[in-house]
């Protein structure tokens, strides 16, 4: 073997140590370390808790990036959020830390949010929800526990009684005992109405045990029946005549709709009005009948002049009664 | 206290000669032929038994692994788990093992017979440094190699594991799922960090080895001891640097 084939063994060797390497960081690190495509965003958090650097980011519990860097930022926590550029977040989106089981690391998850509202840019910060971690679960859990076992130790001493105080079990026994007699009685009642009812006796009984209260019930319902699709009937015809109404059909439907008419009315109450200012004002000829006594008072003076020629026709003869006529009324 | 003295003067040896070589090290280029030659037998010849060894180790892995996370339901885990042990410790170290018992007995054996057959004092004669031309090709080349033989460890080793997973009846995993956790608990940095110790291993192999080797005085049978020597301090150098740096790495 030649030194030139052992050196070209060892190029190849070196060449394919330096490829594994790269393909190892490649499939490990996704190249992000060098390329670190993307853009941030800023979660503020009360408490990070187990969250770190390179955590992964989850929109609707698909992986969209990592977490860049936690820091301290005044009375707060932030993460700050490397999101791949092809994916883009709601404004309205949340952003709470997840866990993904309990041995599990931490994420950060982000809902979907809205499709109407823009995307949030660049440097951005997202909102936040705090996320309810396994000790405040524990610790609520445990004053569950606390407020059960008061309740159960109150309930205890119901049970059992308290003080020389006689328990439940007692006062129950005594009431039972004291009570006995009523309680038979009223069994005894009870039962009796019971056989009452079975035999069809009483109102109750017919009630139950009749057929032709069904009947009639059936009957009643299909009446109720009628009289509803009646009453569909009439609102349907209702219905169509508003419609006919809304078109402007008929006179009610031109009274209320047709603009011509409208303006019709309008123009006769114009006129109307006019006519009853000069009414009121005495004007034209219906005005001085209406306001104007002196006409009243010549057509009475007239009459009377009239009745006064009658009776002078009356008192002399045919002959002269065109002269009397004449005479009283010029 | 005898023991204590001759430790210290192992270490002052081997730094001694650490800072010769390097002193050297502008002369490599025209050492080609040389560090090629030890980049041959320390990478190249060394990979066959590299890739059996790692490739059953993160088998074991996984079937330990499978039997013990099987009860709890945590099977799926087995990814991470062989993927973080292999990159981060069993990967470099059973390189820096293999080296030590394959490559750095060697190198202690070349050594000690040169130095015992007065080839050294012969270069020496002729004013040629012995940590040029024998210390110096095999430093560079494992700190060449030595990455490369871990990288290769590590990747085997998951393959071995995942094989395993998916072939025994108990704990018949998928690929897909026994790549993803390692993927997920797995980061680069755990290879890199692994790929640090496996430098640091091999470097300190090769340089222990070197400097015992010339250290040799005798005959035939300073030399066996000699080996005997080299490998057993490189094993413990080896497990007590990974103690330091797996805390310093961390």
């Amino acid at each position: 073997m030649t030194t030139t084939q052992n050196t070209a063994r060892v190029g190849l060797f070196f060449l394919l140590g330096i490829a594994l390497i790269w393909v190892s960081y490649e499939t490990l690190s996704d190249g992000k370390a060098l390329k670190s495509r993307g853009y941030n965003l800023v979660a503020g958090f009360d408490n990070l808790k187990e969250l770190k650097q390179g955590d992964d980011v989850r929109l609707a519990g698909v992986k969209i990036g990592s977490v860049q860097a936690t820091r301290l930022a005044g009375r707060r926590a932030e993460a700050v959020l490397r999101i791949d550029p092809a994916v883009k977040i709601a404004g309205d989106a949340q952003a709470t830390i997840g866990s993904a089981g309990l041995l599990g690391t931490n994420y950060v998850a982000i809902n979907l949010g809205s499709a109407s509202v823009p995307p949030l840019a660049p440097g951005a910060e997202i909102r936040t929800i705090a996320s309810v971690d396994l000790n405040t679960i524990m610790i609520q859990l445990g004053e569950l526990g606390g407020k059960l076992e008061g309740a159960l130790g109150s309930m205890s001493e119901v049970l059992k009684g308290k003080d020389g105080q006689p328990s439940l079990f007692q006062r129950l026994d005594t009431l039972l005992t004291e009570n006995s007699q009523k309680v038979n009685t009223t069994m005894i009642n009870l039962q009796e109405i019971t056989d009452k009812v079975n035999r069809g006796e009483g109102t109750l009984g017919k009630f139950i045990n009749d057929p032709r209260l069904h009947d009639e019930l059936l009957a009643t319902v299909g009446d109720l029946r009628k009289a509803a699709s009646d009453a569909k009937s009439v609102v349907s015809n209702a219905q169509t005549l508003i419609e006919q109404v809304k078109s402007g059909k008929g006179t009610l439907g031109a009274l209320i709709y047709d603009e011509k008419t409208g303006n019709d009315i309008r123009t006769a109450t114009s006129n109307l009005k006019e006519v009853s200012d000069k009414l009121a004002k005495g004007e034209g000829t219906l005005g001085k009948l209406i306001n104007d006594d002196s006409l009243f008072r010549e057509a009475q003076s007239t009459l009377r002049k009239a009745d006064r020629a009658l009776d002078g026709m009356g008192d002399s003869g045919p002959i002269t009664a065109v002269g009397a006529v004449a005479g009283a009324l010029f | 206290m005898k023991q204590l003295i001759a430790i210290l003067e192992g270490i002052g040896n081997a730094v001694k000669l650490l800072v010769r070589a390097a002193c050297f090290a502008p002369t490599l280029p025209r050492q080609l032929p040389r560090f090629m030659e030890q980049c041959y037998l320390i990478g190249y010849t060394t990979l066959p038994i590299v890739a059996i060894l790692s490739f059953f180790i993160g088998g074991v892995l996984a079937l330990q692994a499978g039997y013990s996370m099987e009860s709890f339901g945590a099977k799926e885990f087995i990814g991470s788990l062989v993927g973080l042990s292999m990159a981060r410790e069993l990967g470099p170290l059973m390189v820096a093992i293999l080296l030590a018992g394959r490559v750095g007995s060697a190198i202690t054996a070349e050594l000690a017979s040169m130095k015992v057959y007065q080839e050294v004092d012969a270069l020496v004669t002729m004013n040629i440094a012995p940590e040029r031309i024998l210390v110096l090709p095999r430093l560079a080349a494992v700190l060449v190699m030595m990455p490369v033989l871990a990288i290769i460890a590590n990747l085997v080793g998951w393959f071995g594991g995942a094989i395993v997973a998916h072939s025994v009846d108990f704990i018949a995993l998928e690929p897909e799922k026994y790549f993803e956790t390692l993927r997920r608990y797995t980061k680069f940095e755990d290879v890199a960090n692994g790929l640090i110790k496996a430098e640091t291993f091999g470097f300190v192999v090769v340089l222990v080895c070197c400097s015992i080797g010339l250290r040799t005085r005798g005959g035939p049978r300073e030399i066996g001891a000699s080996v005997t020597k080299a490998v057993v301090v490189s094993l413990i150098l080896i497990l007590v640097l990974d103690y330091f740096l797996t805390k310093a790495l961390l």
